[in-house]
């Protein structure tokens, strides 16, 4: 025991290293799942156009009032359920501030089980 | 004593082994990993340039149009009129690869007795179930007797367009 | 043995960036063709694209949709603003259109098929490439043709007075345009088909200057007139602004195009027959007129060298007694904003 023996250490240095490596590689191979899956993929399942059309065609046909017919709101919850696999709401809250001003806020919802859309909107 | 530096080297050249085997297994894993990756960059293109194209067709070309061309079809079940305007949507050429682009249309809608409906609008070959197809839809809201053999009169009534569209 | 280990372990992340740019190509394109289909771009009051040169580093995204809530209808000046040449190829497309760090090389283009025009940026297509193609409308300008059947129609010359030579004599000949942009706002509010003139060029058309000179012209009363030895001369053309009550004079409007010459000049001109006023939206962005009225004054003068002279004064163009001409939604008086197919492609690698 003339001195202290530091042989060892260069064992644990390597295994540090091996570990990081492996560590970097786990991250990478982690990523590369990501980008294959999420570009294309993710654009597909994301329902952009669903929301914007519904959120369209309510607009659309919603009186000034913020009103829509109850026969074309029947049908746009029933078939977007049925076809869609998705729960559309539209609920009208009209505020009357002194008689004479009305104010409708109107909120639009849309849910598929993944993507939850809600939009404020106020029709003139 | 024993020396311990042989060890050093054993180690290491079987870790730096390791690294190695695990390296050409990831450059040979990464490739694979793509290849549903590409088949969805086709549909998501075919998805696109589907609503692209249904979007377009219900917008009317001025404001003293109050009705959209496709608005129109579903009222007058005008099957014709679609096939024309969507192929040449989807077929318009431009540098980019040609799409040589089938589809199948349908609208749906709910009859009185809640039973759903889908009767076919046009389509530029019949759906098998082998084909790769993507679906797009569109509202829209038609004044007409649904179904169509209602004794009620025209209605404002929503309905969904759906097209399947694919490529030969 | 440690840097041939470190290297090796390198080697998936230099061959992963390979892989996913791929990938990556189209999905770039894709996010560039619903940034550029589907956004107005920032900055959006005053829009991007009414930036000059100079001051093109204050844009931070560009986007040729109309508005937000009508994606795929766009823009006449924005396009034509996106393809302009003093935006460089690559850089500036790649800061507001492309993003991110790696220094992609792309394609885009924007093809008007009912115009059958087409523009395009961008380098030529090598083999392999990410690519999205986007169907599209251009929203397409409003104009309007004032002719001799709307001055008589609408009584801006005064044709009505046959019988005594004295009566043709209007010493101002004054038109006025108005442009009540509060009404173009209200009555239509749906962004694809609205006149907005301070996002959209419009484009007033006065013909028929010539032949309208002596509009009551009877050969019964008068015995013969020399029309061709008259100068029109178009003398100012005033901008007015009606705000809060005041009708106060901003500016005037020193580009009009004369007899279908290609470049403008500034009154005073002489006019042979007629007059057109393109109208650039930063003109009406510039002087705020969001919500107000404004009236654009042609002033003219008329010399006689007619030798006899003419035996009247002109009863020429005058609506300074009768109403101003509006530029409204009455497809009689303007022709409307028409939508347009295009198609728009982005090729990127």
């Amino acid at each position: 025991m003339a001195r202290l023996n530091d042989d060892a250490q260069w064992i644990i240095l390597m295994g540090f290293l091996v570990s990081f490596s492996l560590f970097f590689l786990a991250l990478i191979i982690n990523q590369s799942t990501v980008v294959g899956q999420s570009t294309a993929e993710s654009v597909i399942e994301f329902p952009k156009n669903d929301i914007r059309d519904i959120s369209h065609v309510i607009k659309e046909h919603a009186e000034k009032n913020g009103k829509i017919d109850d026969r074309v709101y029947h049908d746009i919850i029933n078939l977007s359920i049925q076809r869609e696999g998705a729960v559309v709401n539209y609920t009208l809250n009209t505020q009357y501030y002194q008689r004479l001003d009305v104010f409708n806020h109107s909120l639009i919802h849309y849910n598929n089980g993944v993507t939850t859309y809600s939009e404020n909107w106020t029709s003139e | 004593m024993v020396n311990s530096g042989g060890q050093l080297y054993t180690i290491e050249g079987v870790a730096a082994g390791l690294i190695m085997l695990l390296t050409a297994y990831l450059v040979v894993g990464a490739t694979s990993v793509y290849t549903p990756g590409d088949a969805h960059i086709s549909d998501m293109q075919l998805e696109v340039l589907g609503s692209d194209a249904l979007a377009m067709m219900d917008t009317p070309p001025n404001s003293s149009v109050t009705e959209s061309p496709l608005q129109q079809i579903i009222e007058t079940d005008d099957g014709s009129r679609f096939r024309n305007l969507f192929l040449n949507y989807t077929n318009v050429s431009g540098y980019g690869p040609k799409h040589d682009i089938q589809f199948s249309a349908s609208y749906t809608y709910e009859a009185p007795d809640t039973t759903i409906t889908s009767p076919p609008i046009n389509s530029s070959r019949n759906l098998t179930g082998g084909e790769h197809a993507v679906r797009v839809t569109k509202w829209v809201i038609v004044n007409k007797k649904l179904p169509p053999l209602s004794a009620d009169p025209p209605e404002n009534r929503a309905v969904l367009v759906e097209v399947h569209l694919w490529r030969d | 043995m440690l840097a041939f280990i470190w290297i090796a372990s390198m080697i998936p992340g230099i061959l992963l960036n390979l892989q996913s740019n791929t990938i990556d190509f189209d999905a770039v394109a894709y996010r560039t063709g619903v940034i550029l289909a589907e956004d107005p771009g920032w900055p959006s009051s005053p829009p991007w694209e009414f930036y000059g040169d100079n001051q093109k580093y204050e844009i931070s995204r560009f986007g040729m949709a109309i508005a937000k809530d009508s994606p795929g209808v766009l823009s006449q000046d924005k396009v034509n603003r996106f393809f302009c040449s003093s935006f460089m190829y690559p850089d500036d497309y790649q800061k507001w259109a492309i993003f991110g760090d790696y220094p992609y090389r792309f394609n885009i283009s924007v093809k008007d098929i009912d115009g059958g025009t087409g523009q395009s940026v961008g380098d030529v297509l090598p083999d392999r490439y990410g690519y999205i193609r986007r169907l599209v409308k251009i929203k397409g300008t409003s104009n309007t043709s004032i002719g001799s059947a709307y001055f008589v129609a609408h009584k801006y010359i005064n044709n009505t007075i046959t019988a005594i030579p004295s009566d043709f004599n209007v010493t101002r000949h004054e038109f006025s345009i108005l442009i009540n942009n509060t009404k173009l706002r209200e009555e239509q509010k749906s962004p694809a088909y609205q006149i907005d003139p301070t996002r959209d060029q419009i484009i007033i058309n006065i013909t028929d200057l010539r032949s309208t000179i002596f509009p009551g012209y009877n050969p019964g009363y008068i015995p013969s007139i020399d029309r061709s030895s008259v100068n029109i001369s178009l003398t100012s053309i005033k901008v007015y602004k009606l705000d809060g009550g005041t009708l106060s004079m901003v500016r005037t409007f020193d580009t009009p195009y004369i007899d279908g010459s290609s470049t403008p000049k500034a009154p005073p001109v002489i006019v042979q027959d007629n007059i057109s006023l393109i109208i650039n939206p930063r003109i009406f962005d510039i002087m705020q007129t969001g919500y107000s009225n404004v009236y654009l004054n042609l002033t003219f003068e008329m010399q006689d060298h007619a030798v006899p002279p003419n035996p009247l004064n002109s009863s020429f163009l005058n609506n300074t007694l009768t109403t101003p001409f509006d530029y409204n939604y009455h497809p009689a008086n303007v022709t409307q904003p028409q939508l347009r197919d295009a198609v728009m492609e982005v090729a990127v690698w």
